[in-house]
């Protein structure tokens, strides 16, 4: 039973067209890397899936609903967690009103308790300065931030847009070591876009690649980095899949 | 001493009348970028639900008999319930829309509430007996002040504490502080968009609700128009602030009473009359310099 | 396959036919000859100019402005002081300038200088506002209006205060105002063809890739700012004297609204929509008159309430604004291209 099934959608901006027929499935406690050069429509795909932009065509299924048409808070709270690319943290708001807005959908205070323990004891950083505004922390320190307030919903399913993008390589390192502990653990299932392959081929997993607004290539990452064919349909030279 | 002690009142009294519109404004711009034109208009609606409908010169007082303790609660249900209506009936249709566009949906929205109440009860304005024994003065530190102006400024506060309260301490005032700064990503976070808003929409009504009460016990007369002077100076008191930020709003609103009253009292006499055009004037030149104003938010600039 | 008619017919065809539209009118209150209903036409034509002022700016810039009707007041109390008879103007008006006190210009000169006087005024605020954009810009022109409208309510001894300045000789005939109209359809069509015009499209649309090929937004901003106080304080001068009364406050929210209302509904982007906002609306507040003073139902004479005129067009703008955003002209031009009319994208073409 896949958790998340996306056939055949396509993203317009306008006049634009930024994402053409794609398909894709993951299973509870997959990993998948999408990834391809800039304008490839990357984000358009999380965004399409997290409702916030609308597909022209095709349909998305997420935990067994067809969630095409709803809003991004029902998506939210069917399980689905997103960080968007650009460290959205809310910059007025304290660190852990920040993490608490996470767990909005089970409002329980028990759970909301809990779930912060576990984040803070994954991210001690973010314990320590709690009550400070999120808008004083690095770049880095956000990214964390981010990346445990999406956990804090306990979601089915994360996806993150560009995890490393601006984080010191330690740091990266971190970030993906609690994600595949929670994968491994809760049966998280991942979906990363990241723009270069090499974490993927450390990770393992499934990788898709976007090209222009189309999925080109699919397959296991660690077979297709290893192969020629990632990089020439990176940069579009020859179409041998 | 006791001349500056009433120059005081005076300036914290119309400042409170001014910080409670500005953070009605406020509060609908920070959760969807409306700056709401109707906003005075819901003011003068809830200070006319005080009557019956009726052209004739006469006012005929309906809800403005009913005692304190169901007049208040009745009047802010009004102010809620015509400001919730709005947002579901013309704001809600313009989610996508660009400032602009929703600026002039505003507009016509109020002129709607305004003609609307002209139909029912004539442009001319009423006079109507609320309360008046609180313009009766109080002695404090020998200066003689209306009681209702200490009334004005001890409601103001409690109202201003509460809604810190309600935002700082409860799961909705979160979610809308979250909403106001990145309204996309509260969503993503699974805050419930048309919930926050109308929420917003409904404290702001209440917010309305009470200027009209406070300013119908001042004047004793009701006037289609009454809303729209207070709406003015409370719009740029918003801008002023930062358009979006609540305590921006306030702080400025204050600012704009004090400076008015200040103002009323040193302008040589033939400048006088000219005061209002003073504040307005303050307003461009707080944009020349300050775009975003004195207190903007930290997100307004990022938002698109 | 057409033909494609020549480039001059397209370009200079929209003015042209909105000019016809409007003779059309002329000749209407021609044939009917009746007093009220030449003071209907001369409204409509009133209106028309000052639509088509408000469009110059805010059509070409995309900044809306809510305080142009200030310089609608400036134009009808220019020329309420420069044509009011010496004697009047002594009583009434004592505090202005002898050199004005004295003076009485004939209406055709009085009106022109009331334009000026909005202009060169615009062109002093406009140095200051133009630096502004979005919001914070459409804020601060409302302060402006403000200003104007608290400044004219108040200075007793040369405005009158919040009285009524009388004594404005009215101008009953029909075709100044026709003239005036179509003046400001040509001055607009010029101008949103002009280096200038085209320059400040393109910011409105791209802003950013339009300053970075040169364009000095805030300067093509003025220009416009400039010209559109023109025309709307030309149509002020005019409405003075089409009813001879100036009060501050018939230059207030209301006629913002209402013109506000009129460029929305035709289409803010393009001078059609203008010109076609002004006429659709007049003939709803028209019948919508009509209805107020009461209607005769074969012998029942029904009239609606005071008011609903309002709410009507109040109600009519926010479903406009919901369905049909960008106008009934959908923000484009009315061009001669064959029998009939076809429509080109404002934005591309024009």
């Amino acid at each position: 039973m896949s958790l998340l099934n996306i056939k055949d959608i396509s993203v317009n901006y306008g006049r634009l067209s930024a994402l053409r027929n794609a398909s894709l499935t993951l299973a509870k406690g997959d990993t998948l890397f999408v990834t391809g050069p800039n304008g490839a429509g990357k984000s358009t795909l999380l965004k399409a899936i997290a409702g916030v932009v609308a597909p022209k065509s095709g349909t998305i299924c997420f935990a067994d609903k067809n969630i095409g048409g709803r809003t991004p808070e029902d998506i939210a709270r069917l399980g689905f967690s997103m960080v968007p690319e650009g460290r959205h943290v809310f910059g007025s708001l304290t660190i852990e009103e920040n993490l608490r807005l996470g767990v909005g959908m089970r409002d329980d205070k028990d759970v909301a308790e809990r779930e912060l323990e576990t984040i803070y004891s994954v991210f001690p950083m973010l314990k320590d300065r709690r009550y400070q505004t999120a808008g004083v922390l690095s770049g880095g320190q956000q990214q964390m931030l981010v990346i445990g307030r999406a956990l804090m919903a306990n979601p089915q399913l994360i996806a993150i847009d560009e995890p490393s993008l601006g984080l010191a390589p330690k740091v990266i390192d971190d970030v993906y070591a609690v994600l595949l502990k929670l994968r491994d653990t809760r049966g998280l299932t991942l979906l990363i876009v990241e723009q270069s392959s090499a974490r993927a081929t450390m990770t393992g997993g499934r990788m898709i690649l976007l090209r222009g607004g189309e999925i080109v290539l699919e397959g296991d990452a660690r077979e297709l980095t290893k192969s020629d064919a990632l990089k020439a349909a990176y940069f579009g030279y020859g179409e041998h899949h | 001493m006791t001349a500056l002690l009433q120059i005081l009142f005076d300036a914290l009294s119309l400042g409170s009348l001014y910080a409670l519109g500005a953070i009605g404004i406020a509060l609908i711009f920070g959760v969807m970028r409306l700056v709401n034109f109707a906003h005075g208009d819901y003011i003068s609606f809830c200070v006319f639900a005080l009557l019956w409908p009726s052209i004739d010169a006469a006012a005929i007082v309906f809800a403005g008999q009913l005692p304190a303790y169901l007049l208040i609660p009745i009047i802010l249900a009004t102010g809620a319930c015509l400001s919730m209506l709005s947002e579901v009936l013309v704001f809600r249709r313009f989610r996508n829309a660009n400032p602009a566009t929703m600026m002039i949906a505003s507009f016509a929205l109020g002129f709607v509430i305004k003609y609307t109440l002209l139909m029912l009860f004539s442009s001319r304005p009423k006079s109507i007996d609320l309360w008046s024994e609180l313009a009766l003065p109080v002695e404090i530190l020998d200066a003689r002040i209306p009681l209702l102006q200490v009334i004005t400024i001890i409601i103001t506060v409690l109202i201003l504490a509460a809604l810190v309260a309600f935002l700082k301490r409860t799961r909705f005032g979160l979610e809308m502080r979250a909403a106001a700064e990145n309204f996309t990503m509260a969503r993503m976070l699974g805050v419930r968009a048309n919930a926050v808003i109308l929420l917003a929409f409904a404290i702001s009504g209440m917010l309305a609700a009470s200027i009209g009460l406070i300013l119908v016990t001042q004047t004793g007369t009701v006037d289609i128009q009454m809303g729209s002077s207070v709406m003015l100076v409370a719009f740029i008191a918003t801008v002023i602030g930062g358009l979006g930020s609540l305590p921006g709003a306030v702080v400025a609103g204050f600012l704009i009473g004090g400076i008015s009253v200040l103002m009323q009292v040193i302008l040589p006499l033939e400048v006088r009359p000219f005061r209002d055009a003073f504040v307005y004037g303050a307003v461009i030149v707080v944009l020349i310099w300050r775009p975003n104003g004195l207190f903007a938010p930290r997100s307004a600039k990022q938002r698109v | 396959m057409t033909k494609r008619p020549s480039i001059f017919l397209r370009t200079v065809s929209t003015p042209l036919i909105l000019i016809l539209v409007l003779a059309c009118f002329l000749a209407l209150a021609a044939l009917v000859n009746s007093g009220p209903f030449n003071q209907v036409v001369i409204d409509a034509f009133v209106k028309v100019t000052l639509v088509v002022g408000l469009y110059v700016f805010i059509g070409n810039s995309g900044v809306i402005s809510f305080g142009h009707i200030g310089f609608t007041c400036l134009g009808a109390y220019a020329t309420a002081w420069l044509t009011i008879p010496p004697m009047m103007k002594k009583m009434a008006l004592p505090g202005l300038p002898d050199l004005i006190l004295e003076t009485k210009l004939p209406f055709g000169i009085a009106i022109v200088l009331g334009g000026i006087f909005a202009a060169i005024f615009a062109l002093i605020v406009g140095k200051i506002l133009m630096r502004l954009s979005g919001i914070a810009a459409s804020i601060a022109t409302f302060a402006m209006l403000a200003v104007i409208n608290t400044v004219y309510s108040n200075w007793e001894r040369v405005t009158g205060a919040t009285s009524s300045v009388v004594g404005i000789p009215i101008v009953r005939v029909v075709w100044p105002y026709f003239l005036a109209a179509a003046g400001a359809i040509l001055i607009a069509h010029l101008y949103a063809i002009s280096r200038s015009g085209l320059a400040l499209r393109a910011a409105r649309d791209e802003a950013i890739a339009a300053s970075a090929s040169g364009v000095d937004i805030g300067r093509e901003r003025l220009i416009a700012f400039i010209i559109s106080a023109f025309i709307t304080g030309l149509a002020g001068a005019l409405s003075a004297h089409s009813v001879g009364v100036v009060t501050p406050d018939t230059f207030y929210l209301n006629l913002t609204f209402i013109c506000l209302s009129m460029l929305v509904v035709g289409g803010m982007n393009s001078l059609s929509g203008a010109v076609m906002g002004v006429v659709v609306l007049s003939v709803i507040i028209q019948v919508l008159r009509q209805f107020e003073k009461g209607v005769d139902f074969g012998g029942t004479v029904l009239a609606i309430p005071n008011g609903l005129q309002e709410i009507t067009i109040g109600i009519v703008m926010v479903v406009i604004l919901i369905a049909r955003p960008s106008g009934l002209t959908r923000n484009t031009e009315i061009v001669w291209r064959r029998w009939p009319f076809k429509r080109v994208s404002a934005t591309a073409g024009s």
